[in-house]
């Protein structure tokens, strides 16, 4: 494993305003690392700094060795890159432009792009201006792993794609990460990234609150749990079981929030004739003030 | 077309180019073949033209000395005092402001950029595209009135007019450049077109009444029409110096876009 992003202090204002603060963030070769955070959090100004299209107020970014300010030409000719907010040329159609960024690379492997087109079922003969958002997602994508790169930095990759074209996505990411190459990709919502992460590093109000191995994650998510029986139902039996909380039992109905696994209150409804249940994956901003905002779920 | 940047834009305005291309030929063609009707009654136009105040002369003929006597001096009244001017300063400003601070509006720049290229490089492919399709016009707007002016029988010195279609191509991409250097330090479009087209006004007023205004007299090497003008280069050709101005502008304005460009923070 070689370090392939490094970052020291990394600090940026826009003028007075805060984007991100002392930022130390660590990916090595053949790693996906998840920058999660709500949305305004930081995560598009650390990407811009990457990319040396916004130049830091104090720190710096190293990426292969190379300084990301004094360097970027060089780095940029080893890195894939999908901006959160995408804009195409509409005046090409998607092969054209593929083969337009092809050019200024000085050539592509084509067939690969023909292969991504196909598995992201995205036809290049149309025009961009005539696509879907989802669909100018894709042309995004394949300019992004389209020359291999050692780095793919990819700003919420995944909003606009539907379900199939995640899961294609997903693999695609798996095939970088097996070669060695690595991956910095960012979210503000923790399910659609969780699986293809190797860590995770929490970003909120431009600071890194945290970085996490995935499984240490997981381990500590917090979901809301709704049980409906077929009668009512005692309190008792879930009163005092390991990582359940607010527990509110009422009309057949168990409601309550449960940190790590759900084992404990699952064995303990089982004596019961069980209707429904409902799990809701909690919303990272749940997640930080659960963890982070010292608020008093917590405890 | 596709093969890099400067080619790129041109093809991107293929459109706009044939429509100002269509307009510029229009023009002069128009121009032209207008002229025997002109030359047929020269002595009523001579009459109405010599009865104008010397202010009113001043503004709207550049303070020529061109009479409409000659086919020169139409060429120059009718066409380089106000006509050519405006057409190629509204093309040159229009694509000048467009092409770093239309693509960063758009938002397209920042995947451009995600590619191996510098910003300079940007700018300079940019900026090339802005003087291929000014010279391109150019040549155009001169070979019609050529074509169309030998087919008329008008007696014009073409050379000449080639030497006025020079300098009005110069004045254009020194205008041009002003909304490109604009564009590139501020990444705002609007500024742009705004700040080019305001000193172009400012010149044009400035090289127009510096001859009737004492208080404005000292100033009128200040203003790039007077460059463009101030020899007269439909009746007496191209000054060199003058010329020179006009080159050396252009080159120190690419050169405040490349650095200003390379400097700062694009936006979203
Ligand atoms: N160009 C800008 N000018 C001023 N403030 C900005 C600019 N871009 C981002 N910000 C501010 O920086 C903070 C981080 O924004 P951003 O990096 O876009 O967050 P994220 O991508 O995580 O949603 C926000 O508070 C945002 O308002
Ligand atoms: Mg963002």
């Amino acid at each position: 494993m070689r370090p392939v992003i490094h970052t020291e202090n990394l600090t940026k204002f826009y003028g007075k305003q805060r984007g991100v603060l002392d930022l130390d963030i660590l990916v090595e070769s053949g790693e996906v690392f998840g920058f999660l955070g709500p949305n305004g959090a930081g995560k598009t100004t650390t990407i811009r700094v990457l990319l040396d299209f916004i130049r830091p107020t104090r720190g710096r970014a190293v990426i292969f060795g190379l300084d990301a300010q004094e360097q970027s030409t060089e780095i940029r000719r080893r890195i894939g890159y999908l901006p959160g907010e995408l804009e195409l040329y509409e005046k090409l159609s998607g092969a054209e432009l593929l083969r337009y960024f092809a050019n200024l690379r000085g050539g592509v492997d084509w067939s690969y792009v023909e292969e991504l087109a196909e598995r992201f079922d995205c036809d290049l003969a149309k025009h961009i201006r005539s696509l879907s958002r989802g669909n100018k997602q894709k042309i995004g994508l394949i300019q992004a792993f389209m020359n291999k790169p050692e780095l793919l930095i990819l700003d919420e990759p995944t909003s606009g794609l539907d379900p199939l074209m995640q899961h294609e996505f997903a693999h695609l990411i798996g095939e970088v990460k097996s070669e060695g190459r690595a991956v910095f990709v960012s979210s503000h919502i923790m399910p659609e990234v969780e699986h293809i992460c190797d860590h995770v590093g929490i970003i909120r109000e431009g600071q890194l609150v945290a970085i996490e191995d995935i499984e240490t994650l997981k381990g500590r998510a917090i979901r809301r749990l709704e049980i409906h029986f077929s009668s009512s139902v005692p309190p008792e039996p879930f009163a005092n079981l390991p990582g359940v909380q607010d527990v509110l039992v009422a009309d057949g109905i168990l409601r309550c929030t449960v940190k790590g696994s759900l084992d404990a209150v699952i064995k303990a409804a089982a004596q019961f004739e069980v209707v429904n249940i409902i799990s809701q994956e909690p919303s990272l901003e749940e997640i930080f003030l659960a963890y982070y905002g010292g608020g008093d779920h917590a405890a | 077309m596709l093969r890099n940047t400067f080619l790129r834009t041109l093809r991107d305005q293929r459109k706009s180019l044939f429509w100002w291309a269509f307009g510029m030929v229009g023009t002069s063609l128009y121009l032209a073949l207008f002229y025997p009707v002109i030359r047929d009654n020269m002595a009523n136009y001579e009459k109405i033209l010599q009865s104008m105040p010397e202010s009113v002369k001043s503004i709207f003929m550049a303070n020529s000395q061109a009479s409409l006597a000659t086919a020169d001096g139409y060429i120059n009244i009718e066409l380089f005092s106000m006509v050519a001017p405006i057409l190629f300063l509204v093309f040159a400003i229009g694509v000048g402001s467009a092409a770093v601070a239309g693509e960063e509006e758009k938002g397209t720049l920042d995947l451009l950029l995600a590619n191996p290229l510098s910003r300079w490089r940007i700018v300079v492919e940019k900026f090339g595209a802005m003087v291929v399709g000014t010279v391109g016009l150019g040549f155009l707007f001169w070979l019609t009135l050529f074509v169309g002016g030998k087919a008329v029988g008008m007696d014009a010195n073409f050379a000449r007019v080639a030497e006025a279609t020079v300098s009005v191509v110069l004045l254009a991409l020194a205008q041009g450049s002003i909304a490109l250097a604009v564009g590139s330090a501020f990444g705002k479009r609007g500024v742009a077109t705004g700040m080019a087209s305001g000193l172009a006004f400012a010149f044009y007023l400035l090289n127009a009444l510096a001859p009737m205004v004492k208080a404005l007299k000292p100033y009128r090497k200040l203003s790039l029409w007077y460059y463009y003008i101030g020899n007269d280069p439909v009746m007496k050709g191209l000054k060199l110096s003058h010329v020179g101005v006009l080159v050396g502008v252009i080159l120190v304005l690419l050169a405040v876009a490349l650095v200003a460009f390379d400097r700062r923070d694009l936006s979203v």
